[in-house]
């Protein structure tokens, strides 16, 4: 089989995983040696459906022993072609597109074959060619495959920059029931070896450069060449596939930013690839949720807010028609409106529509001059929605809109802007029949599937246990 | 106050020194201009009064230190970068900011660039912004093919963006393709940022007849492997070509590979 047919069959596998960052190390070039890495990253290009390309995103082999139902690797799925790359001809297509400015680097993840730790193994040995052989300082995101033994996701963390294990499903229930081979246990145990082996590497490293300590040579901590994992970890969940709630993924993604110190949490609407009674086969995709929980992400990643603070057990859904943090200040309109001449950056980032670019330019500004309503203008803040919240210099800029939850609630609703095309969720009328919900109309499920509401999913479970 | 010259405007070649020597003329002359335009954009009114700026490097030379001695580092930076500006506004918005600075009585201690919501500040602001994210686009953008004859070999891309930003990026791709001798060729402003291997230098191409090398026979397999890859990594169902257009403008589309087979798309913008 030509490379090309190859990578056609393995990229093809391999875009369902959301995640194409590359950001989060910066690696000065070296002189005679290829590649660099900033910061920010770089997206190189984007699909047809608007998603960016920023590393070379394909699988090991989409031979897989495992059977998980989501999955279109998955062993009893008889109707994809199987194939491998070899770690040589993975690297050295990695190093051309790379040449070309195609890609910031490599994003590689696998399908189990034989088991995990061979397939780590063959992971390792593909980064060991790019780094060593080929001396390349580009990015690496490397997934680590579930029940891998901790001593090669080891290995695996010096050569990549980042590393991630998909925990797919946000409870143990619905990992046992659509993932048989894996357990929570199995997912988390490496997450957390690859959290304490970045925490550690950071300490030793931060002690050998600050030179404060003088240790015996026999117990100086080991300097290893690279850093190990320097963009940290992420993870990614399927929303929509099963019955949870907004409340408990974002319960989840809190709790492991915080216990495993993730970089990030990638949410990614569940997409029918595979027909199986225990899936939802509503042909609608959940994009407009999970463009809700990526806000609600970002409230908590960069606004500085609490996972409580968003969202609560009595309405364990985030609001469809306003965002998460408009419903935040309708919620708390007593501590509003705020003075844009004074306020802190954090209040200030708690204003909707004012971002947190808009904050820096705000807090900028104002060191020169005083803000009012034509300044805020000139600034790019966008007032249609931050004037009820904010008075300038004593003067409230949402005259003649009365102050109240119903009324403002009116004036920030907004429908996401989604696109025209594709099978946004909210697009297609109740009832509408797809062809792929025609297809998969056999089962004990048509009623259920029939009406794919919130709670859908939900029933499909029980029936299915 | 009522001057002589009043509806006087400078026009320049469009070169960042041109621009640097039209504000040098502007003191050296004591003379206000209504607007700073460069030749091309030049729309001549009955009103207004002409007057041509023979760029000089000396001249501008000399703006540039006195502009760091004035105004300090940080904005002597800011204003050069827009003043690699395409837009048609660029000009007359440089040349505001540094009347406005000069004559700040402080002003390196108040910053006058950072003074942001100030109408004299703003444009140079949004010029900026927008160099900057052009500086992103061609960092993303930019598709380098080998090409090699009996020479010897080289890396070319070609790009087409509206600001002069070859320049700006060129340490970038310096940094990471240090390996590599390569050509970065700004189509647009007839400038190529060359990389031979040890050492960097802009040519301008203006006046140049180029004839390219042929490509490499692993260039056409990588270059078929990366169309497939764009094609498969799409998904059906999340088919989304406005939010595609707005993150990969269509005017970069006719230098990318990924677009090249896609004549129908090509058609269309």
């Amino acid at each position: 089989m030509d490379i090309v047919r190859k990578l056609e069959i393995l990229s093809d596998a391999a875009k369902y995983d959301v995640a194409c960052t590359s950001s989060g190390v910066d690696r000065a070039g070296k002189r005679g040696q290829l590649g660099a890495a900033s910061a920010a990253g770089c997206c190189h290009s984007f699909t047809e459906d608007g998603r960016c390309i920023s590393l070379l995103k394909v699988l090991m082999t989409n031979v897989c022993t495992y059977d998980c139902a989501y999955c279109v690797n998955r062993r009893s799925n008889a109707e994809v072609e199987r194939t491998a790359f070899t770690p040589q001809e993975l690297a050295d297509l990695t190093i051309g597109f790379y040449r070309r400015n195609y890609i910031e680097g490599l994003f590689l993840s696998s399908g189990v074959i034989g088991n995990a730790d061979r397939t780590t193994e063959l992971m390792i040995e593909t980064l060991r060619i790019l780094r060593e052989d080929y001396g390349f300082r580009g990015y690496i995101h490397a997934k680590a495959v579930p029940n891998a033994s901790l001593e090669l996701v080891d290995k695996l963390g010096y050569l990549a920059d980042r590393l991630s294990v998909n925990l797919e499903l946000p409870s143990s229930a619905s990992l046992k029931l659509l993932c048989p081979d894996k357990t929570r246990q199995s997912v988390l145990k490496p997450m957390k070896r690859i959290s304490e082996a970045i925490s550690e590497d950071s300490e030793s490293r931060a002690m050998v450069r600050r030179r404060k300590t003088v240790y015996m040579s026999a117990t100086r901590p080991r300097r290893a060449q690279r850093a190990f994992a320097p963009a940290g970890q992420s993870t990614q969940m399927i929303v929509g596939a099963t019955p949870e709630t907004d409340h408990q993924i974002l319960g989840l993604a809190a709790s492991l930013y915080k216990s495993m110190q993730l970089k990030r949490v990638f949410f990614s609407a569940y997409l029918p690839v595979v027909a199986d009674p225990r899936l939802p086969s509503t042909d609608r995709i959940q994009l407009d949720r999970e463009h809700r929980l990526y806000q609600a992400d970002w409230l908590m990643r960069f606004y500085g807010f609490s996972v409580e603070e968003i969202i609560d057990e009595a309405n364990p859904n985030l609001a469809t028609d306003v965002d998460p943090k408009a419903n935040w200040a309708l919620n708390h309109l007593d501590l509003f409106p705020v003075e844009v001449n004074t306020a802190s950056r954090d209040m200030l980032l708690r204003v909707p529509g004012i971002g947190v670019r808009g904050a820096k330019l705000i807090m900028r500004a104002r060191k020169q001059s005083t803000l009012g309503e034509d300044e805020l203008r000139r600034l790019g803040i966008a007032l249609k929605r931050a004037r009820y919240f904010i008075t300038c210099g004593g003067k409230h800029l949402g005259r003649g809109v009365e102050f109240s939850p119903e009324v403002l609630h009116a004036k920030l609703a907004a429908p996401i802007d989604g696109g025209s095309h594709g099978r946004r969720a909210d697009k297609l009328v109740d009832g509408q029949m797809s062809l792929f919900s025609y297809a998969s109309v056999t089962g004990d499920f048509a009623l259920e599937e029939a009406s794919p509401d919130a709670a859908g999913p939900a029933r499909v479970l029980e029936a299915a246990s | 106050m009522t001057d002589v010259y009043e509806g006087v405007t400078y026009v320049y070649d469009g070169s960042a020194e041109g621009l640097l020597t039209a504000i040098f003329t502007a003191y050296a002359d004591r003379e206000r201009p209504d607007a700073v335009v460069r030749e091309a954009d030049f729309q001549p009114t009955l009103l207004q009064v002409p007057k041509r700026i023979k760029t000089s490097a000396d001249l501008a030379d000399r703006v540039s230190s006195g502009l760091r001695k004035r105004l300090g580092a940080y904005t002597q930076r800011g204003v050069l970068r827009a003043s690699l500006s395409g837009r048609k506004d660029a000009g007359t918005a440089v040349y505001r900011f540094v009347r406005f600075a000069l004559d700040e009585p402080h002003p390196v201690k108040r910053r006058p660039i950072d003074d942001i919501s100030n109408p004299e500040v703003r444009p140079l602001h949004d010029i900026l912004r927008a160099i900057s994210n052009e500086c992103e686009k061609i960092r993303q953008f930019s598709r380098f093919e080998h090409l090699c004859d009996d020479t010897g070999e080289v890396w070319f891309a070609r790009v087409n963006p509206r600001d002069s930003v070859v320049p700006l990026v060129m340490g970038h791709f310096v940094e990471r393709f240090n390996v590599q001798p390569f050509i970065l060729y700004d189509e647009v402003h007839d400038l190529a940022g060359i990389w031979d291997g040890h050492q960097r230098m802009f040519v301008s191409t203006a006046d140049m007849e180029m004839t390219l090398p042929e490509k490499t026979a692993s260039e056409v397999v990588m270059q078929e492997a990366w169309r497939t890859f764009y094609k498969t990594l799409s998904i059906d169902a999340r088919y989304n070509p406005e939010l595609r257009r707005k993150m990969m403008p269509k005017r970069f589309w006719k230098n990318l590979t990924e677009m090249q087979d896609d004549e129908f798309a090509i058609k269309r913008s």
